[in-house]
């Protein structure tokens, strides 16, 4: 860990550029002023209260120092002295930018929050089907509970699912009317026609006003994006110069050197392993869009690809729950046998 | 517990539907506003004029609307207007005077064009607010020409005579013989009689035309109005000159038809205040510019982002502060990162469900030894695949306990972030892969849309049926294992297991009792 002092003929005037960028390119709620970064560097306490960038949660300033510890946490962030900052925030400035750092380049914050963010003019189509979890943390406390309310509860989920699936179904129909109506209104070709925002863009273009500036807003961070792409190895180089003061313990840098080549070998088998089991690649949120002809664009997709992906999928899936249903229905058997004068006939396969 | 179906302690299960409850409902609350406004859009528009702003959805034709308090102005100027044209005309006798027939614009083109286009027009144009007469005045020189009819009679147009609808209002009649009453029928009538009164107009046009002698006294009176338009159009002018807006015949720039249609461009040939529907008017809309320079400008952008690559200077400068910072971190950090770990449990999880099906096919029979053999070797890879995922599943819960010991308050998610753009750090994002790109999604008939609906649906539910199902397992049968020693009938509960259990709730299992009858 040598210095690298002089190593990087720092442009006039490229780091306030980067960082201005970047603050730019944040969304507008959570942008710190440029000049707080200065400020971070040295560790002025006023740079604390600023605030974190691209963390909102509005409650008091308490809790936005927790929140943003769970957040690095939930990311494998390790720095001990981060965590062990007040939660008053009257100190830890340094700490803080280089937590807001080291997100930023972890999991690409900026084009995070710019996708997050997007605005959503068109009507949305999300392919992804990949379910989160559960809470599956342990209860709290024990219930007692008939099993009668089970049933009501499974019941109750099944009709909402039949009566969200009606609903979706006339929304299907009701999008491609709007569709096949204003096809060959929109001014981007690929396009064609409107969504059912831009129709009611039309139809009330008072109430849209607002669009159009978070339209405009979202153009201007996605500038500063561009500009903070050219200057972003400005930005590392002083953040790498800013690391330099405190150099770690031998032995915790052999502990962490192990630590992360271990991490990264388990994570290239889990890549060789992947390699070897492709999996269904599309996620995210499309754009619905009505199209006579084919096309075959790169980035772009249809809906008949999709629909044979899905089809797949539900194949799958409906193998598996009819295999953990049949494996219940051995056990159940198994239990029947030892139940004393009583034979259970199971219902007839539809 | 007696024989009352109690279950013990399944509060996981109880929290899962529950919150599979509560995801469903925030579905179909969000495609519920949505649908409320296709329907909007689908439905009648009604055209905002930025005065008078209507009500959305009024159904068309049967409304009626009073005359706002500017057009019963208007239709005051108006009426003085014409009254002074009648006095001038009345003092050069032409023809006498034809009884106007009580039918009106239907009948307009063909008994006596003349009357009843006065009668038609004079309903329109009395109560109609001005583009119609500036309509007028451009119909009316086109028309100038044709010399068709030769003798009228106006009829005072201010009298409050009931006008029937010229089309099939004929259900309007008005009750109350009083002004309003004309003014809010004639409105009616005028929104609906475009076609007949611009045709009785030329007509009106046409007749007041060969009128020679009173076209001076008319043009006088018309340039004490301030109109400047040829003496063919004097009645025409007249009441153009009237409107206090539109001082000039060709100031169609100020018209509220256009003024109307800011937002969308509208053929000419609607009334102002007229519905019409998106199917109707389907191509002719546009949307607006400021919206169609933003639109273009942002996904320009969009794209450049896209494109742009991070150069190597960069990549490295980017790798060495994480490797700088990496070596600063605690060295008993566990080895995966609370969002590794969810990462790592999906791809747990798909893999799992993968290996299940090669299980499954391998359990077929085996009629050749070849075919044995291949079994064999399957089989030992797939053990082999899942010793290991066996083991990450290892790593992984043993990272996450010691994440549970290190920061045991936040593994139960407790500090929830309530804005939106916590999602992507907050790890809910899934897959990282095109980060900024603008994908669309083409489908190419109503069929297609539909089955990708109905597909998407029926997916995330038999996930969300599977991951209940294993819960259920779970927690449901180590209950009725555990009343096999008693034999106080537990019939109920088990009927209801094997319901939930094997069937999906779908379907109940028959219990008979197991003895002979005497």
């Amino acid at each position: 860990f040598g210095s690298t002092r002089g190593m990087w003929p720092g442009r006039a005037g490229a780091l306030p550029a980067a960082i201005g960028a970047l603050c730019r390119a944040l969304p507008p709620g959570s942008r710190p002023a440029p000049e707080t970064f200065r400020l971070a560097k040295f560790n002025r306490p006023e740079a604390v209260r600023a605030g974190e960038a691209g963390t909102d949660p509005p409650d008091g300033y308490c809790t936005q120092i927790r929140f943003v510890k769970s957040v690095l946490r939930y990311h494998g962030y390790g720095r001990p002295e981060f965590y062990q900052l007040p939660s008053d925030g009257s100190q830890g400035s340094r700490e803080l930018l280089l937590a807001f750092s080291w997100l930023l380049n972890r999991i690409n914050l900026l084009e995070q929050l710019l996708t997050a963010n997007r605005v959503k003019i068109g009507d949305e189509a999300s392919v992804c089907t990949v379910s989160r979890f559960f809470c599956l943390s342990s209860p709290s406390h024990q219930l007692d509970v008939d099993v009668r309310y089970l049933q009501w509860l499974n019941g109750r989920l099944r009709f909402k699912w039949r009566s969200l699936h009606v609903d979706r179904q006339e929304q299907c129909k009701l999008l491609h009317k709007i569709h096949s109506y204003t096809s060959g209104c929109h001014m981007d070709q690929t396009i064609g026609h409107f969504s059912v925002t831009e129709t009611d863009l039309i139809r009330q273009p008072d109430s849209y006003k607002q669009l159009l500036q978070l339209l405009e807003s979202e153009t201007s961070r996605l500038e500063a994006f561009l500009e903070w792409k050219q200057l972003e190895p400005v930005y590392w180089h002083w953040m790498v110069k800013s690391r330099e003061r405190t150099l770690p313990d031998e032995r915790e840098f052999c502990a962490a050197v192990r630590t992360i080549t271990e991490a990264v070998k388990l994570k290239l088998s889990d890549l060789k392993y992947h390699c070897a089991h492709k999996k269904n690649g599309m996620h995210g949120s499309y754009r619905l869009v009505f199209k006579d002809k084919r096309s075959e664009p790169i980035t772009n997709v249809n809906a008949t690809e999709v629909i044979s992906k899905l089809q797949m999928e539900e194949a799958t899936l409906k193998r598996e729950l009819k295999r953990l249903q049949e494996e219940c229905r051995h056990k159940l058997d198994e239990i029947a046998e030892g139940l004393v004068g009583v034979i259970c006939i199971p219902p007839i396969k539809r | 517990m007696k024989g009352k179906p109690n279950c013990g302690s399944i509060s996981r299960l109880v929290s899962i539907l529950s919150q599979a409850l509560e995801d469903c409902a925030e579905q179909k609350k969000k495609l519920e506003y949505n649908l409320t406004l296709c329907r909007a859009l689908l439905g009648d528009w009604k055209v905002q004029t930025p005065e008078s702003p209507k009500p959305e959805n009024s159904p068309k034709g049967d409304q009626e609307s009073e005359p706002s308090p500017k057009e019963l102005e208007d239709l005051e100027l108006l009426n003085r207007a014409l009254e002074k044209a009648l006095r001038v005309r009345k003092s050069t006798p032409r023809n006498p005077l034809e009884a106007l027939g009580a039918a009106e614009g239907k009948k307009a083109a063909e008994k006596k064009p003349a009357t009843s286009a006065v009668r038609t027009q004079q309903a329109p144009l009395s109560k109609e607010s001005v583009p119609k007469t500036i309509k007028v005045t451009s119909v009316c020189k086109k028309a100038a020409s044709s010399k068709k009819l030769s003798a009228y009679m106006l009829k005072a147009p201010y009298r409050t005579d009931p006008v029937k609808a010229p089309t099939s209002q004929s259900s309007r009649a008005p009750k109350v013989a009083g002004k309003s009453s004309t003014k809010g029928a004639a409105l009616q009538q005028a929104r609906k009689t475009v076609l007949t009164a611009s045709v009785s107009q030329q007509e009106f046009c046409a007749a007041a035309e060969p009128s020679g002698s009173p076209r001076s006294p008319l043009q006088q009176s018309s340039s004490s109005f301030g109109g400047s338009a040829s003496g063919e159009n004097s009645v025409a002018v007249i009441l153009q000159g009237v409107d206090p807006e539109n001082d000039c015949p060709g100031s169609l720039a100020k018209s509220p038809v256009t003024q109307s249609h800011t937002a969308g461009d509208i053929p000419m040939g609607s009334i102002t205040a007229r519905t019409f529907t998106l199917q109707e008017k389907r191509s002719l809309l546009k949307l607006p510019l400021p919206y169609r320079k933003a639109y273009s400008r942002n996904s320009r952008l969009w794209e450049k982002c896209h494109l742009c690559q991070s150069s190597s200077a960069t990549a490295a400068a980017r790798s060495r502060f994480l490797e700088r910072m990496q070596a600063t971190f605690c060295s008993s950090a566990p080895a995966f990162s609370p969002a590794e770990i969810e990462e790592e449990m999906i791809v747990l999880r798909d893999a799992h469900s993968l290996l299940s099906q090669y299980m499954e096919a391998e359990t077929t029979g085996h009629p050749t030894w070849e075919r044995e053999y291949e079994c064999l070797l399957t089989l030992e890879g797939l053990q082999d695949a899942a010793s290991q995922c066996l083991h990450k599943l290892q790593l992984l819960r043993a990272a996450a306990e010691s994440q549970m010991v290190v920061h045991p308050a936040d593994c139960v998610h407790s500090v929830e972030p309530s804005a939106a753009d916590c999602a992507p750090i907050r790890g809910r994002r899934c897959g990282d892969t095109g980060v900024l790109a603008t994908p669309l999604l083409f489908y190419s008939s109503f069929q297609e849309l539909r089955d990708m609906a109905a597909l998407k649906l029926q997916v995330v539910m038999l996930h969300q049926q599977i991951d209940i199902q294993k819960v259920l397992i779970a927690e449901l049968l180590p209950i009725l294992e555990s009343w096999l020693p008693r034999d106080d009938s537990p019939s109920h509960l088990y009927r209801a297991v094997y319901t939930q259990l094997c069937e999906g709730g779908e379907r109940f299992p028959v219990l008979m009792n197991d003895e002979l009858p005497d």
